[in-house]
Order: structure tokens, then sequence, then C-alpha cells
């Protein structure tokens, strides 16, 4: 009896298949035989490819070394020629890009310098292909070129898309080349790439699934037509593309001038040893720097879609939950476990695992491996534990993902901390890093542009955030952001050639960064004038009610976020007359100075921090606030003399000084604030006295809480995000019982906290009743 | 009798040089302690002594000088250490912050891949004005130089007697959009002047509009800051070189070298873009040899002890990047495009202990060599530590044998370092740096070429700089270069290249004229008259500058060029308007044409995207005016056969096949027409060039050597 496989690898042989380009693969294999190869000797060996040594490296390092830096040097040098030709400010200022190489059954190789997150995205498309037979059908063929941007195929979210290009040697596949964009607009049911709004997988945009979209390097008519009719922003879709495909033609070019160079079998041996060795130097990598044990955080983030125009099974105020645990083996295995995590939800911050298991190299990179050697070996050198049904792993095709990052961004804060006290143990202090911010606001919208035609922006000022601060000085101020290290704000100038925003004002925010020992970087505050407005909407994507980081070893939490907008104003006879109006950064928004200087309609000054589209006019304005990072220590042991700098510089309000940091300050002439540390020193014992008075033994306090949680006093939110937890995890209900010591009949469910269940499948309960 | 012609001055932070070139193109260096506060002073004691080589003096030579050209190091140096004018800055009210928040980019600019993702290790410089010493001024323009926000007249003084209150030695004004409207800006200016004369102050006031019209409000307001902070103290120091000059009967005009690879006078306008003249001498002096042998298009390497530099010149032009950064700063000057690589010769070479690759640079001991020189103090394998192992220096005559190497130290080094963590032999593991260095330096150049749309058969390949003919033949191996060819002068190139220099302004200034795929002529007439007028007020701008050492506006050659792009994009490409003046609809189609030609060669021709439309983004003018320049030496060919006074002897050098003797050569004994074999080492104070397995090198009449694969 023949099975399946073999009957369909007959068919290919035969050519039963009109497309069928036949196996494709080495040795006469297919590529869904090589995969499977692969995966059953690495998971057997421990070895990538079963390399238990590596014959090419040890024998010849010189010649291994020169094809990897030629590799690599052209994968970087292809993403900074490629990026010129976008018109995107997102693609080509922000540089969120990446170009990769894969082996034919689709591990990555080497990796371009950009949102390096698709090393993995761009691989799991592959190898839905190669699952999906497409040597059969549609056929893979030399020249072809692949689309993909399906978020339950790997993607991160719909405005990632990824061009995939195979790259043949005499009738052999020996790799393809991936190049991937964040493109401003797919068409979601709201403008934007990260849209609000979108709740479900037919709203989150237009959905690509390893399309073939071009044979003989040439894009198909049927596909420009449509995929321009399917998405806003045409013009940057289009030169997007182009940008991809250029980058992918530019690699294959020189991955066949390797090849040439090289030979094919000295190719093909490369390729497998290269991830091997990025395994292993991960693994050293990881014995160097921490130390075996594990290391528990949590975040939250919160969803307050009560309110929103979205469908009434979406009207929920609810949490995200991401507790993790990086568990370090003593063979240097790194594990990630993210068990716990509760349910998914109808919003567009739900993530796939592999955003997760690829994403997770956008942070250790900046941190734990930062080096140009990363690529799959590091993959087979980790575990993760995803649990399906959460909002890391939905098990509903329906599940939106448009702005994943408003959740991941949260999610990888208390890696941070994880690491960092491994660092702290072994004294790398400079390595240290209290956590990102959560690295927003998305300030986004659409409408009709200045050229008549359908419009879409979304503000990368982001890309700037505050940064944690490590254990030897503060962090970086208004610099980059988790995903993009080589973050840049861009220039205002540019912004508003994109953009019917004109500039009020760009100023740093005080208290933004987390208060400590060493200050969180400061974040800071863009505001913008409606200009140039057609049928235009605008809304906002940030973190509210809830702190995302909590900051390190006694370091402040960056400061919430909370949105700004004003509709209807009376801004333009104010301009006019010459009279005020609101200008640089709401900086003290306790004691607000805009609205006093400004009559509109409607005032958003509240923590909806995520909205969904609202119209927006000439001489509307709206706030952008870019969020801070948290801080590292006890403010009480910051220098009084750097708290004084901090208000003189903005990054602190003057009467934070002696609130948070314990510092006496006084005002000079020009007023400028010096210390005075004879008086800091007093109101520092003070703050210690006070400290001791108001603490309890922590066994007291557990007793206090526990009646708390017996009572069900958390708030319906909490509930309702616990109760998603629970349903999916025995474990983390074992643990979170055992923690609190709770009787064994005490529970949370889901159903009794009167919000909607629709959609909830998993649910242990109810499979145990 | 007299006979120098150029005078080239290298001003560096501890030693001044300067070259003095003949008619012959023969030349002397001579050096001289550097004098921070009148710069005269050491040029003149270092010009002494390069005279002291042909027993003649300053007065007896000066007067006989054609011209003079200076390049500097105090205006970098005063900007990287943070000590120019204490500088006041008008920006847009609600917008002070945005200069001290650098752009992001600033913190990590210049750093390698690895540090650039490793974020921990990012820093802001301090800003070049303090947050204290930034006012804001109430007004808005939009991107077409509308009026949004009109300026609001009561806060214009209050700001500016703040910052004289405040003790600045110089304002900046700097307001979003100027350049398409540069009214607000120059009444606060204005205002600002009158101030000053009221306060009685000598305060000089820069409005950026009048200095950088182009946008990129970082990028502009920054360059007119280093105008002001770093650039204004020059001049003065400038003058007393000049006065001095004049003073010992000198009789030209001196000139200073500029980023856009011309030399400017000591009166310009923009002083800023002298600021970075040192690296791109080579380049220049690279396009002037290029244009004297007729090559179009020249690839051009320069290997020192940090870092390889390498550049095009294409259909004869140097290629210019408008928004660069310096100093770890974002500008907008224009800057003869050069790519830097952290690999020299004395870059560390190091094996990473967790992934065992061998690592080279970014970082380097630069001019401490390696751990073969016992001076140094250096711990850490250098590349010329490697060069050590194999033979390819001289122990003993490193820099002329100012310095002793020490090849035990080296080889002990390499062996402990390199050699056994990578299982390889002492000799295999120096000889497998020097390939993957050469490697490396070999794709970098070939991507530049690639990048730019070209291969590199289409090109001759120049190298220079004191580690570059080491290098040359492995960097060059297997790219197909047309012709490599080695200056035998090379060490002093850098100099020559500013001697060279053309007489040259350059002015840009930001358009945006927006024109449809098929489009009304009417819109097509009126988009080249507005090009013509911006083209008309930069040569106006250009022959100012020359009349200031009294060129005449019909002897400057002018040359008209435009920045064209796609709609939408953000990147334009640079090109030359093949015609003196826009008279009608038919130039138009030849500047689109001539935009497309070059855009599908840099980019692919699937990029090209006509149905987006065009877009006008710039307009620049350059002009040039005749000066003397040096003359590239020739002597007679002679046989085939070095002298035999230019062989030094044989030397054991390690290379592919194991030990070999090596023919030692003196390059400055070499005769025009000499060919010598693998495998060769030709040696002189400065440079070293090998001649390799595979290779040959000719010596031509021009004393050039051209290194050929057989």
């Amino acid at each position: 009896m023949t099975t399946k496989q073999e009957e369909l690898t007959t068919q290919i042989q035969e050519g039963v298949f009109q497309q069928s380009t036949g196996p494709i693969g080495w040795d006469g294999k297919t590529l869904k035989q090589m995969r499977k190869e692969i995966d059953e000797i690495s998971k057997e060996t421990g070895h990538y490819a079963g390399l238990k040594t590596l014959p090419f490296k040890e024998s010849d390092p010189i010649r291994f070394e020169k094809i990897f830096s030629k590799l690599r040097g052209g994968v970087v040098h292809a993403r900074e020629t490629a990026k010129k030709v976008a018109a995107s400010p997102i693609v080509e200022q922000e540089g969120e890009l990446c170009f990769s190489l894969y082996t034919p059954d689709a591990d990555s190789i080497v990796t371009s310098t950009g949102i390096i997150i698709h090393v993995g995205t761009m691989g799991a498309a592959i190898k839905y292909m190669i699952e999906n037979d497409y040597e059969v059908n549609p056929g893979i063929a030399d020249k072809d070129i692949f689309c993909n941007n399906d978020n339950h195929v790997g993607n991160v979210h719909t405005c990632d898309v990824h061009t995939l290009v195979p790259i043949f040697w005499e009738g052999e596949l020996l790799g393809w080349v991936g190049g991937v964009t964040h493109v401003i607009d797919t068409g979601a049911s709201s403008p934007g790439s990260m849209s609000v709004g979108p709740v479900n997988r037919y709203e989150d945009g237009y959905q690509v699934t390893c399309r073939k979209i071009g044979q003989n390097d040439v894009l198909s008519k049927d596909w420009l037509l449509e995929s321009t009719r399917s998405v806003r922003a045409v013009k940057y879709w289009t030169l997007d593309e182009k940008t991809r495909v250029a980058g992918c033609h530019m690699i294959r070019d020189l991955v066949l001038d390797v090849i040439r160079e090289e030979g094919p079998d000295v190719y093909k041996s490369f390729i497998r040893e290269i991830i091997e060795d990025g395994r292993r130097g991960f693994v050293n990598q990881v014995k160097t720097m921490l130390v075996p044990g594990e290391y528990r955080g949590v975040s939250f983030v919160d969803v307050p879609f009560k309110d929103l125009p979205v469908h009434d099974y979406a009207k929920v105020n609810s949490i995200m939950h991401s507790p993790s645990k990086i568990k370090v083996h003593k063979d240097a295995k790194l594990e990630i476990d993210f068990e716990g995590t509760n349910r998914w939800g109808w919003h567009s911050f739900n993530a796939t695992p592999v955003s997760i298991t690829s994403g997770i190299w956008v942070m250790l990179s900046q941190t734990l491996a930062p080096n140009d050697r990363i690529n799959d070996g590091a993959y087979y050198a980790s575990e993760f534990g995803i649990p399906l049904g959460s909002w890391l792993n939905p098990d509903d095709l329906r599940s939106a993902h448009a702005n994943t990052w408003h959740s991941l961004v949260a999610a990888w804060s208390p890696l941070w901390r994880g690491l960092s006290r491994s660092y702290f143990a072994r004294g790398y202090l400079e390595e240290v890093n209290a956590g990102n911010a959560h690295t927003t606001n998305w300030l986004q919208g659409g409408g009709i542009g200045p050229d008549g035609e359908l419009h879409a922006i979304n503000s990368f000022e982001c890309a700037a955030s505050g940064v944690g601060a490590s254990a030897v000085k503060d962090g970086i101020s208004h610099s980059a952001a988790l995903w993009n290290p080589e973050g840049d704000m861009g220039d205002m100038e540019i912004w508003e050639m994109l953009e019917p925003l004109v500039y009020l004002g760009r100023q740093i925010l005080p208290g933004s960064g987390g208060a400590g020992k060493y200050r969180g970087g400061s974040g800071w505050q863009s505001l913008r004038l409606g200009w140039g407005t057609n049928d235009w909407t605008m809304f906002v994507a940030g973190s509210g009610h809830m702190a995302t980081d909590c900051g390190l070893m006694g370091g402040y939490p960056g400061a919430a976020g909370y949105r700004y907008s004003a509709l209807d104003t009376d801004l333009k006879e104010r301009f006019a007359k010459q009279l005020p109006f609101p200008q640089g950064a709401d900086v003290d928004p306790d004691n607000p100075k805009w609205d006093t200087v400004i009559d509109a309609k409607t005032i958003h000054r509240d923590r909806q921090t995520v909205s969904t589209e609202e119209m927006f006019k000439d001489y509307d304005v709206i706030m952008n606030y870019l969020r801070g990072g948290p801080g590292f220590g006890d403010a009480l042991e910051r220098d009084p003399k750097n708290v004084a700098e901090d208000i003189n510089a903005g990054y602190v309000l003057p009467r934070y000084a002696e609130k948070v940091y314990g510092v006496a300050v006084k005002e000079g002439k020009y007023g400028e604030y010096t210390a005075d540390e004879a008086k800091t020193i007093k109101i520092r014992e003070q703050i210690r006295k006070d400290r001791a008075k108001r603490s309890i033994p922590a066994k007291e306090w557990m007793k206090q809480e526990k009646e708390r949680i017996l009572n069900k006093e958390a708030s319906p939110q909490v509930q309702h995000m616990y109760a998603g937890s629970f349903a999916l995890s025995e474990q983390f209900t074992d643990e979170f019982k055992g923690f609190w010591d709770l009787p064994k009949e005490w529970m949370v469910y889901e159903e009794d906290l009167d919000v909607p269940t629709y959609g909830a499948h998993i649910n242990r309960f109810k499979e145990n009743k | 009798m007299a006979k120098s012609q150029i005078l080239a001055i290298d001003a560096g932070g501890t030693m001044t040089d300067t070259f003095i070139i003949d008619e012959k193109g023969e030349f002397v260096v001579g050096k001289a302690q550097t004098t921070p506060k009148d710069e005269s002073i050491g040029l003149m004691e270092s010009a002494k002594d390069a005279l002291t080589y042909w027993d003649t003096t300053v007065e007896k030579e000066f007067p006989s000088l054609l011209a003079g050209v200076y390049s500097g190091t105090a205006m970098l140096n005063r900007l990287v250490s943070r000590v120019g004018q204490r500088v006041g800055l008008v920006l847009n009210k609600g917008m002070e912050d945005n200069h001290r928040m650098g752009r992001a980019v600033q913190s990590h600019l210049g750093y390698s891949y690895a540090d650039r993702i490793h974020i921990n290790t990012h820093h802001f410089d301090p800003p070049l004005v303090p947050r204290n010493l930034t006012v804001g001024i109430t007004e808005r323009v939009d991107m077409h130089g509308n009026m949004i926000i009109p300026i609001y007249e009561d806060e214009i003084r209050p700001a500016i007697q703040q910052l004289l209150d405040r003790d600045v030695e110089a304002i900046v004004i700097s307001f979003l959009h100027s350049f398409k409207y540069p009214d607000h800006e120059r009444k606060v200016r204005d205002i600002a002047k009158e101030m000053v004369k009221e306060a009685k102050k000598d305060i000089k006031v820069f409005a950026s509009v009048d200095y950088y019209p182009v946008r990129k409000e970082s990028h502009r307001t920054n360059t007119t800051i280093v105008e002001a902070y770093a650039a204004e103290p020059s001049r003065i120091s400038l003058e007393q070189i000049g006065t001095k000059l004049k003073e010992v009967g000198s009789d030209f005009d001196l000139r200073i070298m500029a980023s856009h690879g011309g030399t400017i006078s000591i009166q310009a306008n923009e002083l800023a873009r002298t600021c970075v003249s040192g690296p791109i001498g080579g380049m220049v002096g690279a396009k002037y040899l290029a244009e004297s042998l007729g090559l179009p298009n020249v690839a051009c390497s320069d290997i020192g002890g940090t870092s390889f530099d390498v550049g095009l010149i294409t259909q004869g032009e140097l290629a210019i990047d408008s928004s660069p950064d310096m100093a770890r700063l974002v500008l907008s000057l224009p800057l003869v495009s050069m790519d830097t690589t952290g690999a020299g010769t004395g870059s560390y070479v190091r094996v990473d202990p967790n992934y065992g690759n061998l690592t080279l640079g970014p970082d380097s001991a630069g001019a401490l060599v390696g751990v073969c020189n016992p001076e140094g103090g250096i711990e850490t394998v250098t590349v010329s530590d490697c060069h050590v192992v194999l033979g390819l220096i001289n122990p003993n005559n490193f820099i002329g044998g100012k310095i002793i190497l020490s090849p035990e130290k080296a080889y002990e080094a390499v062996k402990t370092q390199i050699a056994d963590p990578l299982g390889l032999s002492v000799e295999d593991a120096a000889l497998g740096v020097t390939e993957l260095l050469e490697a490396q330096l070999g794709n970098y150049l070939e991507s530049m070429i690639l990048g730019k749309g070209y291969s590199p058969a289409q090109y001759v390949c120049f190298s220079y700089g004191g580690g570059g003919p080491l290098h040359t033949a492995g960097y060059t191996k297997g790219l197909g270069f047309e012709d490599v060819l080695v200056p035998a002068w090379a060490a002093g190139f850098s100099a020559f290249g500013c001697g060279a220099a053309d007489f040259e302004y350059r002015y840009d200034k930001t358009l945006d004229l927006n024109v449809a795929e098929k489009e009304d002529s009417e819109v097509i007439l009126s988009t080249g008259k507005e090009l013509q007028s911006a083209w008309d007020e930069l040569k106006e701008k250009v022959a100012e500058e020359f009349d200031k050492n009294d060129h005449a506006e019909d002897s400057v050659r002018f040359r008209l060029f435009y920045r064209m792009q796609y709609q939408g994009q953000l990147n334009d490409l640079e090109i030359e308007a093949p015609f003196e003046r826009f008279n009608g609809v038919e130039d138009w189609d030849v500047l689109v044409k001539t935009f497309e030609e070059t855009y599908s060669r840099v980019y692919a021709k699937s990029a090209l995207s006509p149905e987006l439309g065009y877009s006008v983004t710039g307009a620049i003018v350059r002009g040039i005016v005749e000066v003397a320049k040096p003359k590239i030496p020739t002597e007679p060919l002679s046989g085939k056969t070095p002298p035999a006074e230019a062989f030094l002897g044989k030397r054991k050098v390690y290379w592919t096949d194991g030990w070999i003797d090596a023919n030692i050569y003196e390059m400055e004994k070499m005769k025009a027409g000499n060919v010598v074999g693998a495998f060769s080492i030709l040696e002189s104070t400065a440079t070293t060039l090998v001649v390799p397995t595979g290779f040959e090198a000719y010596l031509d009449e021009n004393r050039i050597f051209h290194l050929k694969e057989l």
C-alpha cells in the first residue's frame, strides 16, 4: 500500500500536475522529505542537521568565515540599497525592513539588520508552502515570486508583507531569500498599519496566503491589480513591493555568485554548518552571561474596549496577562515558558506563536547576543512554552493581529528583568536593563491624501521611546524601541510631507521615565494640528490604565499613558489674533495648561488610550505621547545633583524631587535648580523612617491579600483576566492557589463574570464537567 | 631659482604638514608642531622644514607659488571636544527640545553593527546648544510655504533679549520649512541684528535659510549651528594664515578644502563645509589623476591604520551625499560620498570565545601598530602583527625604521590568541587573517560598485594610503577590475589631492516640483521656469562668492544639476542637466530620460515607477574657476628589469605554498618601465606594495604601478 505522500511523489514525478515542477530538493528529494529529515535528526542528536562536528569550519575556518562574511555583508548591503526605493518613511527612515536567507527547507542562515523578528516568520511561510506541497501545485520554479502576510501562517501582523524568492542551481533548490517590509496600510477595516477597530481576521486587512505572484521575475498583472485595489495608500504598497523584490533579487545574485565561486557542495555544507555554529555560539553565550535557574516575571496591559464602537462580543474592558518564566538549564538550554497567559480576545492585539519564538530574537540580540551570527541556530538552542488558546496562540482562525505589538511589548518587559537579574548576579552591571517602555503611542489615521488618493498614516515616532535604566547609568531618553534598537524619531519636515498634521510641539515629558537610583529614559510628546485634512480620521493606540513594566530592584515603572485631543477648536481665530494656544508638551498633566488656552467642542483627556477612528478636521489637535522607560534601584539612592539636573533638563518636575527622590532643591536666578545636600539627608532619613512605619511583615501582607482574593474584591477586569488564565492552565491555577494558599473550591469562572464568552473554546472546566 | 608652485597644508591636531610641489610634480614634505592659537606660526615652521630638502627658504620660494590649499582638523576638533562658541538658538516655540533630543539616530551613529543593536551601549553626545540657550518663537508654515500661524511679533524681542542676557557669542535661527518661506527667519534675524547693535555687542546672527535652504530640520539646524559654533572661530585663524602668506611675498588667495570636493576661499559665506576636508583629499587627488589619465570610472580605496575607505568616481564625477553625518551629527552639507568600514592594518583580531569565529575590528590599535611594537603596550593581536609573522613587513624598516618591531612578540601573540584556538599553525592563522581581511574589503568594494549599478569591469581601482598597497592584490583579486593602479607617490596622495582640487563653489536648494507621467505642457513649462529660476538664484550666489576673490562671473564655468525622484519617494538622485538653460518641453523629456537611465542602473529596471509621476526635489549649481594644479610626474621609460640598486635582497615570506623567498625592492629606486613578478615586496618609507603569487607589477612613466592579475 502506498501512503498519501508516496502517491503524491509519484504524481509529481509523472508530471500529473500541470504546474508541478517536480521534486526540487537535494538528491531528488521533495522539500517535505528534506524538512522531515532535518527535524528528525536535529531532534534526535541535539545538533542541527545532526552535525556533531563541523568538518568544514574546523578544517578550513578561514574559507568558512569568508563565505559567511560575503553572504552577511551582501544581505546587509542589499537592504541598504533596496530601501531607497521605498516611499514610506516607515521603511526608509525607520528601517522597518529585513532580508533573510534560508535553506531550501526554510531554516534561516543569515539575516540583515532591521526587524529581525522576521528571521522566523518568513521561514514559517516557506514551511507552510512545503507542507502544502507547493512543488506540485502551484509549482516552485526558478524566478518565481511568492507573497505572504497571513497572520495565521506565521506572520506577526498583517502589515508585515513578505516577498519570497527561490534560489535554484542547475534545477535544484539551494535556498530561499525573503524580504519583508512594514507596509503603511493593508486594507484593514480602519486605516493605518496597526489598526485598532478590527476585532476579527475579516477586518484585519488583506491577507495573502503564500501566493505565487510572479514568474520569470515579473509580477503578474492580476496580482498587481487585485493587491492595489485591496489596500489604501497604494503608492507605498507598490514601492514597498518593489523594494522587497529588488532586495531579494540582489541577494539571489549574491548567492549564485558564491555558489559559482565555491561550488554547490561547499555551499550546501556551509549552510548547514553555519546554523549549527549559530546554535553552539548561542549556547556558549548563555553559559557566559547567565546563571542557571528560573526567572519569573509578569506584565499586564489594558484593553479598554467596552465603550468602543465594535461588535457587541468585543465590547469588553479586559487585561492581557503575560506571566513568563525563563529557565536557564545547566546545559545552557534556554527555555521560555508563557504558561498562565490568558485567553485571546476580540481585538487586534493577539499574537501568533512564531511572533514569540522569532520575535524573542529582536530582544535577545539587543542584550544577550548582540552579534551578526543570529540565525535559526539560536532557535534550535531554545525551547518555548506557548499555551494554546492564549493570546499568544489563539485557537481560532478568526483572531485579529493588526496591532500585536500592543501586547508583545508588554510581554517582553519581564524578560529583560529576568535576564538582568542574571547579569546582575554575574556582575555584568552595564548589561542590566530595567525593561522596555510600552513603546507606543501609535498615532494613526487615514482619509484622502494630498494627491486625491486614499491615504493612511502611522507615525513611527515611538521608535524613539525611553529605554530602561541599567545598574550603572540612566536609561537613554527618546532613543529606541523594543522592536528597533536603531531607533529614530525622524525629522518633522519629513513627517509633515506625508501626514496632514503639522507640529505644534515636540518636547520631553517630565516624569515619563521611571524614577530610580538610575532613571528610566525619558519619553516625550508631539502635538499635531490638523492641516490639509480631507475626509480624515485619527485614532491612538498605547497603554493607558496600566504600567506595562515595573522597574527593577526598587526602580519605578515608566509613567502610564493617557490621550489628549481637541476637536472643533477655536485655533484659527487664536492664530489670527496672536493669542496663546497649546504648544510643546503637556508638561504637567495634573495642572494642564493646554486646556486653558483652547476652546473646543470635544476634548479627550482620559485613559482611553486605545481608540477607534474619529473624524478629524483642520484646526483639530491630537497629542502623540511616546512613553518613557523604567528605572533601576531605589530613588532615595540617586545622587541629589542628578535630581537637580533632571529638573533643569525637564526630565522631572520640581515637586517630585522631594516627594519621590527625597531631594531638597532651590531655584536660582534663571530658574535653574540646585540640590541642598544637607536638607536632603534629613528628608531621606525621614522617608526611610516613614517607609519602615508603613511596612508590615510579608506574611501578614499576604494574609490580608488572601482575604481580598477570597472575597473576590479584585476589579471585574482583573477577575476576568485571571479567569481566562485559569480556564486554560491547570498548572498556573495550581501555582496561583498554592502561592496564596487558597481552598480547593475557590475559583473564578469566566461565565460567572457577566462578560461575553463568545469564541472561548478551550476551557478545562467545561471539559472536566 | 625658485621652483615651488603649489603649497598644500594639512594642519592636524598635533602636527602641521606642508607639501610643496614643483613644476615637475615632485614634492617635499615638512613637519612642525601645530600652533593652535595662531596656526600661521606652525605653518611657516613646517614650510621652512620642507624647503630645507631643496636647500632653499620660504622667502625665496613663496613669491613663486601659484596656489595654496589648506586643510585642517581644528574645526572638527572644536566640534568633537565641544569647545566652540556659546551659541544661542531660536527655534519654533513648542519645539525648543528638538535640537537636544537629537534625532535618536545620533545616539548610535558611527557604531559597529554589534553596538548598533546593543542598546545599552547607545549614548547621546551633549547638544551643541544646551537647552537653556534655546528659545522659541511662535510661527508655523507648511511644507508648501503657506502660512498657518503668523509670527507672534511680541515674542521676538523678549526671546532674543533672553539670549543676549545670557552672553551668547552667536545666534542661530531655524524655523520649520523656512527654506519654503524665509520671511520669518529673516525678520527675526534683522531684529536680532538690530538688538545686537543696540547692545553694542559683536554677535553674528545666522538664519538657516541664508546658509542651507534645504529640507530636514535636524540636518539644517545642526549645520547652521556648526557654522556659528565651530566654523566662525576658524575664520580668524585662516585670515591670520592668509596675512602671513602675503607677508612673505606670496601672491595667491589661500583656499580651503571643502566637503564637496572643491576648494573655497577663506572669505566664503559657508565655512562649515571645510570641517571634513582631510579624508576626502585622496578622493579629490584620485579624481584629478583619473582626469589626467583619461579614466572615467575609478574605484578609490585607502587603507589606513583604523579604517578602509572606498569611494567611486563615475563618469569623472565624485558622488555627493547631501545629508551626511559627521562627528555623530546629521548634517546638510554636500559631502563627497565615501564608505568607511572599521578594518585597517591596526584592527584588532580576535577569536570570539563563544562562536569560535575570527573577528576583525571594529576597534583598532591605530598608530600603536600592534603587539609587535614593544613600545606600544598593545596586548591584542592586530592585522599588522600578522604581517610581521608572514614577513610582509620589514621589522627593522617600519616607517623608515622609526619603530623597531619584534617578530617574536607578534608570533607569540598570534599563536596564543588566534592560531591555537582555531587549530591552525601560526603562519596559517596569520595568512588566514590577511585573507579574511582582504576578502571582506573585496566584498565591500564589489558590493559598493554593484550597489551603484555598475560592475568592477567598468572601473579602474586606485589604491593608496599607508596600508593599501600591501593588500591591493588581495582585495582586488578576482573582481575583474579593468586595471589596478598604485601611485608610487601614494604616501603623499592626500596632500596631492588638496593641491589638485578645483576652486569650486557648490550651492543647493530644495524644491518640490511635481509633474505627472503625462502632463500638460503648461505645467511642464512652469516647472521648468521654476527650476531655472532656482538655478539662476544659485548662480548668483556662486558668482558673489567668486567676486570676493575678484573672479568675474564670465570667468566662472557653471554646471547645473538637479535632484529627481518618483513622487512620494524619500530618496532622490543627483544628476547633471545636459543643457545650459531650460528652454522648453523637450528639455523636460531630457531631464526625465536622464533620470530614468540613472535610476534603472542603480535600483534595477523593475523599480522604475513612471506611473507615480516625477518630483524635482532640488537644484544645484557648481561654479568652477581655473587654478594652478600640480603636475603628474613623468619620466622616460627604461627597461623591464629594475636597476640593481633597487634590489635590497631576499626575505622569507609565508604564503599559500609555505615559506618562500621574496624579492625585496626599494620603491623609490625603481625606474619607469620596470616589471616585477611574484613574489616581490616593494618598500618605501610610508608604504609597502606586495606583489603576491599570481600577480605582476609594472611601473609606468607617471610613476604609477599597474598591478596585474596573471
